[in-house]
């Protein structure tokens, strides 16, 4: 039981309770279960791309191509629902986008050598710039008629209106508990299961701590990569999908915000940006624990600006602090082992 | 020579690698003038020692004295402003700078005095090279002159030499001896670390041994034959040993276990050989003679090579490391570091790491696969506190262990062993030798690569002997022997070994 | 001379003319004077950001954070200038803004030892933030005279702070040509082991490279301040990836040691050529993006793609020297 007890994720589920308590005993309407549980919906988007993005940075890769994918799947869903399409087929083709885009990251990064950052950063550009474009695209390739001056109307604006069944999506409850939540916490387990009980799973811890020995190993490297970011462009891409839903309207530039909070929600959560180490459920909790931070801080009246302050020292402090414990580990190790050598 | 106080002499140093001691209260001194070799087995702590004196590490107990002045140095510079060089194993090269900038940087001088000197320096080593390449074409030989010349440049009195033969030719290592000697004729001490004891009985005034991090030996070499270096580095308990394998040898009608057929790519040409059930095939051969790629080619892990490889009769279409292991057809690499544990892990995961397809289909069965760990916990003798310790906090001969339970665990037929018994202590070591004993006597098929003769004279039935990417001799049962295994790894002629 | 022509300054370079000339054919518009002028002013503050970026990439390491530090750095240009300070205190002010902007991601990533793209990950929001908190979030308009002047002194038909940015290129590219200290950029990113144990400065040179960052960050945050008129909350907004992409497009090699400054300038002016040019082009502004990620990701396919076959061909060539070598019976 103690050794669950040392556990990072320990420390952060405390944290995250510490938190709570402090911030509603400042501002008591937080404590509100109601509250408590819709305020998941405002960063409910932020875990979708976290979770699966921990997969990624497990293999000591990263893909900050998220952000795009989601504003891409946004407008993708608006788009074919334009056009005629069920708001749901719609929702599935946008998923669809997701996982052809992580693909994409996936082929290059495990085919070539070519730094993952550098992969990423020129798909972030490429989904994002494609997500802009694709109205007007789709105006070049004839789908013209389906709005009256041409797709490229969307372009700017965003496309309102969506059918009340897809916005039910995120207003929708089970008992008091919104659908979101539940989905946010389904799709942890699932990602969860993946990584911690299954084979794929720890193949990305090999190949995060020792790709070479993980090679001579055996481990198929490429197949166990592409998932990795296949998933990682799914998780996007839902975000991207449940925001639409939220914010009531399909936009190219949905998300585009969310790169910080989400690397700090993963890197917090405890998995080394080097590769070999983090957890579903450390994610998880990071990722409730800046969401919850930044609701509560706003509640009692801080701006967004000094939030997003708070937010990056709070990342640079963490890693700080794992530095020095681990410098104090091995000073103890040290000495206990010199302490000993009397008898040698 | 005798008379003169020490140039450089070292008490009682401790130095511990995550709560293991690699150094154990060692001393060691060198004299001006003087080539005093170091011995001991990779991981006996002879880097480690070397690199406590040129300020890479720090010691963590003990002093260092500098013409009987104690010294602190807490960095490679610090270490070079008081003239001790270090020509690392691998040299500090440059890629994308010039020749002249490897050699000028970080050192302090005027450009027109920086010129004076190199020339002097290149001069008197008969370098010839040119200064404005890239140092990426520079050849290996060329790199570790490179490195001497930088320890001439910063005005050296100690240098300090980590194997710098192992990559060398034959005439490359005589060229690297003499310009050895006349160093030393400036009063510049120089501490030799070989292997090869060919090599130190040839040049070292002195020999040290290390051997698990305690220093066994110190004596002039003209008192000291080749046996008793051999004796002094190998432990105790191998000499005790349970005699060379009893075999019956009368195998020889059954079918090899694998078959190797004009395996070539890069580094070797034309392999052919077979291995039978319950034999140790022993590879010898210097490093760079191509033993580690062809081990490496064998399972897979080259996919340029070319050639035909059989298990058990079957041929395999196509080698990756996964198909392989599926034959039965394991490789423990040389680097244990770099090629075969994952060291921020629980040792666990390193054990199973080439079975996990065949524990379960989707989910992983962790109750199957502790057990598998249990299992190999108490057959290799590994020392940890629960399987998830993690293998970075294991002793080297345990993490050697771990690596030989990730082959063992998915029951090969064919073991391929390179350097099993680098860099691990002397209980530790007899485990493995052990372990090889108990692998052919339950019909397995073992290659043992090693860089340590007597080991490979002691365990193998049969020998294959590698020089430039070339099988070029096979001895057999008692023809194996030191001297013959030694002169063939040279590339001297077998004539009437086999 | 080979050398220099397979370069990839060389190849960007070719790009770059081949893009600007392709775009002549269709809209002759595009190569008249004033066109590539003003092509070359646009990418100004790119640029500089790209220098400032190149030497931490130089050590391996990456920094995230310049585009906040330019806005911030402009955001103390600004408000120094309402404040009535004049013009030469105001840039000193905000180039201090810069250097400490960087000094900070210095400290964090040489003493804290947080790996940089965390520690630059965090600046990155910390310093948007500030920009936000001391303007109030409000833009900042209404800028005196004098730094709107200096974008509109010409000299030869060309704008001061395009000769101005040259004179910066020119003697950072003799300097790290030439100075020692900044050779070891190089050495530290091309062998970091190796740096150390030749007792050369790693930490300070790694400070020196984020420090430097911060810099370049304000010298161009004083030129887009310059040109724009106002300073608004999203000011260089993404700088930091674009900066990222133009050094590796110009032949800054992530993994250290490798690239100079002008394969890094050459990136930026090329990164902000293709948006010029799809004007002339006639393409929508939308496009820029997708083509800019389209760019980067062909520079870094085609290299991989060089290299690899450069491998291939040296292990063949490889196997066929020893080969020959045994057939003239080197085997003795």
């Amino acid at each position: 039981m103690s050794r669950y007890l040392k556990t990072w994720e320990f420390a952060l589920a405390v944290l995250l309770v510490l938190e709570i308590l402090v911030l509603g005993a400042i501002n008591p309407t937080f404590y509100d279960p109601e509250n408590l549980l819709y305020a998941t919906l405002d960063f409910m988007h932020i875990l979708f791309a976290a979770l699966p993005l921990t997969l990624v940075i497990i293999t000591a890769g990263i893909d900050i191509s998220g952000v795009s994918v989601m504003g891409l799947a946004s407008i993708t869903l608006g788009l074919a629902w334009v056009a005629g399409m069920n708001v749901f087929v719609a929702a599935g083709i946008a998923l669809l986008v997701g996982v052809l885009a992580g693909l994409f990251n996936g082929v290059l990064v495990a085919k070539t050598d070519v730094n993952p950052l550098v992969i990423t950063l020129g798909t972030l550009f490429m989904f994002g710039g494609l997500a802009q474009g694709m109205p007007a695209l789709l105006d070049l390739l004839g789908f013209k008629a389906y709005g009256s001056e041409g797709l490229a109307a969307y372009q700017y604006e965003g496309i309102t209106g969506l059918p009340e069944a897809f916005i039910a999506l995120t207003e929708g409850t089970l008992g008091i508990v919104p659908l979101p939540l539940l989905l946010v916490l389904a799709f942890a387990l699932v990602l969860g299961v993946l990584l911690h009980r299954t084979r794929f799973g720890r193949y990305l811890y090999l190949i995060g701590n020792n790709p070479e020995a993980a090679r001579y190993s055996g481990v198929p490297l490429v197949r166990a990569l592409i998932y990795a970011y296949v998933l990682s462009g799914l998780g996007a891409a839902l975000a991207g999908v449940m925001l639409t839903s939220y914010m009531t309207s399909a936009r190219a530039d949905l998300g585009s915000d969310a790169l910080l909070p989400i690397i700090t929600a993963v890197v917090l959560g405890g998995a080394d940006i080097l590769g070999g180490s983090g957890t579903i459920l450390g994610t998880l909790l990071a990722g409730a624990m800046l969401g919850y931070l930044r609701q509560g801080l706003l509640a009692l009246g801080v701006t967004n600006d000094l939030i997003q302050v708070v937010v990056g020292s709070i990342l640079i402090a963490a890693m700080a602090a794992k530095q020095l414990a681990h410098w104090w580990g091995e000073r103890r190790l040290k000495r206990r082992a010199l302490a000993g050598r009397g008898r040698g | 020579m005798a008379d003169q106080g020490p140039l450089l002499e070292l008490r009682d140093v401790w130095k511990v690698f995550s709560g293991v001691p690699v150094l154990k209260g060692v001393y060691f001194d060198l004299r001006p003038g003087e080539i005093h070799a170091l011995l001991g087995g990779n991981g006996s702590g002879k880097s480690t020692l070397m690199k406590i004196i040129a300020g890479a590490y720090r010691l963590d107990a003990g002093e260092m004295r500098l013409l009987g002045r104690p010294v602190r140095v807490e960095s490679p510079s610090a270490a070079q402003r008081l003239g001790i060089y270090m020509v690392p194993q691998e040299p500090h090269v440059f890629p994308h700078l010039t020749v002249r900038e490897n050699l000028s940087l970080g050192l302090d001088l005027d450009p027109e005095t920086f010129r004076r000197k190199l020339a002097t320096v290149l001069d008197h080593l008969d370098f010839e090279v040119d200064l404005e390449e890239p140092a990426a074409f520079l050849s290996i030989a060329q790199q570790q002159l490179l490195e001497i010349v930088r320890g001439l440049l910063r005005d050296a009195r100690v240098l300090i030499f980590d194997e710098p033969t192992s990559a060398l030719t034959f005439r490359e290592a005589e060229q690297l001896f003499d310009q050895m000697r006349r160093l030393t004729e400036r009063g510049i001490g120089i501490v030799f670390i070989s292997h090869r004891l060919g090599e130190v009985m040839e040049v070292a005034h002195r020999v040290s041994v290390l051997r698990d991090g305690v220093m066994v030996l110190r004596a002039p070499r003209e008192r000291l034959t080749p046996h008793d270096l051999v004796r002094a580095m190998l432990p105790e308990t191998a000499e005790e040993g349970e005699g060379p394998a009893e075999l019956e040898r009368a195998r020889r009608g059954e079918r090899p276990v694998l078959e190797v057929r004009n395996l070539t790519s890069e580094a070797f040409r034309d392999a052919s050989f077979d291995l039978y059930p319950g034999e140790v095939l022993g590879i010898a051969g210097l490093v760079g003679s191509g033993r580690t790629e062809l081990a490496e080619a064998i399972v897979g892990l080259d996919p340029h090579a070319r050639g035909e490889v059989r298990v058990g009769g079957v041929l395999l279409p196509r080698r990756t490391p996964a198909i392989c292991q599926r034959h039965g057809l394991v490789y423990v690499p040389e680097d244990r570091h770099a090629h075969g544990i994952f060291l921020d892990l629980p040792s666990l995961y390193t054990m199973t790491a080439g079975i996990l397809p065949r524990l379960g289909r989707f989910l992983l069965a962790s109750a199957k696969e502790r057990r598998i760990g249990e299992r190999f916990v108490d057959l290799l003798n590994i020392k940890l506190q629960g399987l998830d310790q993690i293998a970075g906090t294991l002793s080297g001969g345990n993490q050697q262990k771990v690596v030989l339970a990730k082959a063992l665990a998915g029951e090969p037929k064919v073991v391929i062993l390179d350097e099993p018994t680098r860099g691990i202590d002397a209980s530790a070591r007899r485990d493995v030798y052990r372990l090889i004993r108990r692998l052919t006597a339950q019909g397995l098929g073992v290659i043992l690569i090693s860089s340590e003769l007597e080991e490979v004279v002691e365990l193998a039935d049969r020998v294959l002997v590698m020089y430039r990417g070339r099988i070029v001799g096979e001895l057999e049962g008692d023809a194996i022997s030191l001297e013959r295994v030694t002169e063939a790894s040279f590339g001297m002629a077998l004539e009437a070994a086999s | 001379m080979r050398r220099w022509l397979t370069s990839r300054e060389a190849l960007v370079t070719g790009l770059l003319v081949l893009l600007v000339l392709f775009t002549g054919l269709v809209n002759p518009n595009a190569l008249k004077f004033r066109s590539l002028v003003e092509v070359v002013n646009a990418s100004l503050s790119l640029l500089l950001i790209t220098l400032g970026e190149m030497f931490v990439i130089l050590t391996r390491g990456i920094d995230v954070s310049v585009g906040s530090a330019a806005g911030l750095s402009a955001v103390v240009l600004g408000l120094t200038l309402n404040l009535g300070w004049p013009l030469s205190l105001a840039i000193l002010a905000a180039l201090a803004t810069g250097l400490l902007a960087g000094a900070v991601n210095a400290v964090g990533v040489t003493l804290l030892r947080v790996p940089p793209i965390i520690m630059t990950l965090g600046t990155l929001g910390i310093y948007r933030g500030l920009m936000r908190i001391l303007t109030g979030g409000s833009w900042i308009e209404n800028l005196p005279q004098n730094i709107k002047a200096l974008n509109l002194w010409h000299l030869l038909g060309v704008p001061f702070f395009v000769w101005a940015t040259l004179a910066v290129l020119a003697l950072t590219a003799y300097v790290t040509w030439r100075a020692r200290p900044a050779r070891y950029f190089y050495a530290v990113g091309d062998n970091p082991e190796g740096a150390y144990f030749l007792g050369l400065p790693v930490r300070p040179t790694q400070f020196a490279a984020y420090t430097l960052a911060g810099f370049f960050a304000a010298l161009a945050a004083v030129v887009f301040t310059s040109q724009i008129g106002f300073v608004s909350m999203n000011a260089a907004e993404g700088y930091e990836l674009k900066a990222i992409a133009a050094n590796v497009v110009g032949g800054v090699s992530l993994t250290g040691g490798v690239g100079t400054p002008l394969g890094a300038a050459v990136g930026a002016l090329f990164m902000t050529a293709v948006h010029s040019m799809l004007i002339f082009l006639g393409v929508p502004g939308i496009w820029d993006n997708a083509f800019a990620g389209v760019i980067l990701l062909l520079v870094v396919y085609l290299d991989y793609h060089v290299r690899r076959t450069l491998e291939f061909r040296r292990r063949q060539a490889r196997v066929q020297g020893e080969a020959a070598w045994e057939a003239e019976g080197g085997r003795s």
